[in-house]
């Protein structure tokens, strides 16, 4: 085995669950994760709000570029600067506006494609369950406008009345200098 | 010579002096398209200018770097091993290969990454492989250290730098309206940049978003979606009818709102634990309805009886906009016509207490930047107005720029420096352009000088 895999089980809680359950976990939260992604793309901001608890984070560092010797210092540390730190009232901060009709980064609206994939769950903690996965964010706005956002995500889900809903991602973009006039999406 | 359009397309000082007319304050769309205009840009105004590197928590150690530009020049801004900050090209002597490829970090010394050639952190060659069997050592390494900036100064820990020799020093450049721009960040003691530099690039033209840090007459349309969010009481911060606007030397200006002489008085008779106590209340209780944090009382002498009500944008010319109360410093880093890389530093005060802080923090983040509630709408307006500039019938279209012309009495302070209190108005923007025409018809930093226009007087 592996370092990288021994270290995940060790620390995942996930060793005393039987391949049949862990194959039902992961269906059960590529689903959730699929819906969710559709449900941005198809504009249905108020329905995504309602997904994520009210304690929730969501949070985008600043990455820098920095040699091999700073690797440790690529991202900033969270209670720095960073690009996204919300919480839900900010969240919801962000659909009210775009819902405003006076909002001129997204009226008229982006096309956004959310692409998720590499869904690994890295770890059981209670009734929270840590997913990490690699996203893909297709956007393009007005006529001449195009961004290709890619990244690795990590995301905290939890288990409300049996429901999974959202409580925690964390956003890691694979670039430096963000090339695009806005970020007015969700990612 | 001088009406004379040169072959290579460079606009002559008659067609320059036409792009803005202050009598009229009507601009000429060509200033936002025209490459010639830009590559002259690039050469009378940041050649010239002190330029904006970094501040000095930034890079506290020897070895310490950060990457900025000046106009199109890369620089290194490194702290050397005596201590000193200097401010490099980062272009290697030999093929021109970048030094630094990384933003920021700390190195021992600058080693070319293509064939190996090593220099201090102060710029001197002092590594150069195969000296003896390559080179057979006919080569002087002392020719060939690295291009510095000319003069490199700082202001409170802010530091700048310029590739002009003849630069006036730092403060005199500043002048009055540059010390108090600055001095806002500083008006509530020392301070330090939170890490992190926001960086993104809008495809508009670096003046469209200078002038738009002057205007506060977008604000309650452009950012209208904002008030609704319930992010921000747009109409709070306006203060309509208390605006200022100082005219600084060079271009320097501040516009926005000012505190009433009244609301003065009553800080003036607070004590600075009172201040303290508002500017914290304020801030926990909801940061998203900020109250102006009254500044202490030593603000005073630092920023004078006028600087001391500021509460606007100060842009110290060219391309630093000081924001938000002096929360944030913002570059607009040109690259082409049709580009601007927009640069966020957070700056906040070493002693406020960390509660504040993460607050104080937390706002900067969703106020600009690319995903701020504020900023987002911006990119989008600027991009289009650059755009239109392009059109060959629309760049005939002259922008109107003439709001509050010649309707405010200027006032001018026993130091000299002029400015109008009035309501929204566009005396900044018209300040801003009849300077820059200055800069690009001057050839020299003496001729700069003579032409400088004088402070607006009567009327404005």
């Amino acid at each position: 085995m592996s370092q990288a895999r021994a270290v995940q089980a060790e620390a995942s809680g996930l060793d005393g669950l039987s391949l049949q359950q862990r194959m039902e976990l992961q269906y059960e939260i590529e689903q959730f994760l699929y819906a969710e992604a559709a449900m941005i793309d198809a504009r249905e901001y108020r329905a995504w709000l309602d997904l994520w608890t009210e304690d929730c984070s969501y949070w985008m560092p600043i990455r820098r570029t920095v040699t091999l010797s700073d690797i440790d210092k690529e991202f900033t540390k969270r209670g720095d600067m960073s690009f996204f730190d919300d919480d839900k009232k900010a969240l919801a901060m962000r659909v009210t506006k775009m819902e405003s009709g006076s909002s001129w980064s997204e009226d008229p609206p982006s096309r956004t494609r959310h692409f998720v994939n590499n869904v690994r769950v890295v770890a059981l903690e209670g009734s929270e369950i840590t997913v990490e996965l690699a996203f893909s964010l297709y956007r393009t706005r007005l006529n001449t406008e195009e961004s290709m956002w890619a990244g690795r995500r990590v995301d905290r889900l939890r288990r409300v009345n049996g429901a999974l809903k959202l409580c925690g991602r964390d956003i890691y973009l694979e670039q430096t200098l963000i090339r695009a006039t806005n970020m007015s999406t969700l990612f | 010579m001088d009406l004379v359009q040169e072959p290579g397309g460079t606009p002559s000082k008659a067609e320059i002096r036409s792009y803005f007319d202050p009598a009229d304050g009507t601009l000429d769309r060509r200033v936002f398209a025209d490459q010639e205009i830009y590559d002259l840009e690039m050469r009378n105004i940041y050649a010239r200018a002190w330029n904006f590197m970094c501040h000095e928590s930034q890079i506290p150690n020897p070895g310490d770097y950060f990457i900025n530009y000046i106009g199109e020049d890369q620089v290194i801004v490194v702290r050397d091993k005596q201590g000193e900050v200097q401010v490099l090209l980062n272009t290697c002597r030999h093929r021109g290969n970048a030094l630094c490829r990384a933003e920021q970090g700390n190195a021992k010394s600058f080693v070319c990454s293509y064939h190996g050639w090593n220099y201090d952190l102060n710029g001197d060659l002092i590594g150069v492989p195969g000296m003896s069997a390559y080179y057979r050592k006919d080569f002087d390494k002392s020719q060939w250290g690295l291009a510095k900036a000319a003069q490199v100064d700082h202001f409170h820990g802010f530091y700048f730098a310029t590739l002009d020799p003849d630069t006036p020093p730092l403060p005199d450049y500043l002048g009055e309206v540059g010390r108090i721009g600055l001095g806002l960040l500083v008006a509530n003691g020392p301070v330090e940049i939170v890490d992190g530099i926001q960086k993104n690039v809008i495809d508009c033209n670096w003046k469209i978003a200078v002038d738009n840090l002057f205007d506060w007459y977008h604000v309650q349309y452009s950012h209208a979606s904002a008030g609704i969010a319930g992010f921000m009481d747009i109409a709070a911060i306006l203060h309509p009818k208390n605006q200022m606007v100082m005219f600084g030397d060079y271009g320097h200006a501040i516009s926005g709102p000012v505190i009433t002489p009244e609301r003065q008085a009553e800080i003036d008779a607070m004590t600075d634990e009172q201040r303290l106590a508002v500017a914290a209340a304020g801030m926990l209780k909801d940061p998203n309805r900020p109250v102006v944090p009254p500044r202490l009382s030593a603000a005073r002498e630092l920023l004078g009886p006028t600087g001391v009500r500021c509460m606007g944008h100060p842009n110290i010319f060219p391309n630093l906009w000081v924001s938000t109360n002096g929360t944030q410093l913002s570059l607009r880093l040109p690259r082409g016509p049709f580009a601007t890389e927009i640069w966020w530093f957070t700056v906040l005060p070493k002693a406020m207490p960390e509660e504040v802080k993460k607050k104080q923090i937390a706002f900067s983040a969703h106020l600009f930047g690319p995903a701020g509630m504020l900023e987002q709408d911006d990119g989008e307006n600027w991009s289009q107005s650059t755009r239109a500039s392009r059109g060959v019938k629309a760049r005939g279209y002259r922008h109107h720029m003439a709001m509050g012309l010649g309707q405010d009495e200027v006032l001018t302070d026993a130091s000299g420096t002029s400015r109008v209190e009035t309501t929204i108005s566009e005396h900044a923007q018209r300040w801003l352009y009849t300077n820059w025409m200055n800069w690009l018809t001057a050839d020299s930093w003496a001729e700069l000088k003579a032409n400088h226009p004088s402070f607006p007087k009567g009327r404005a």
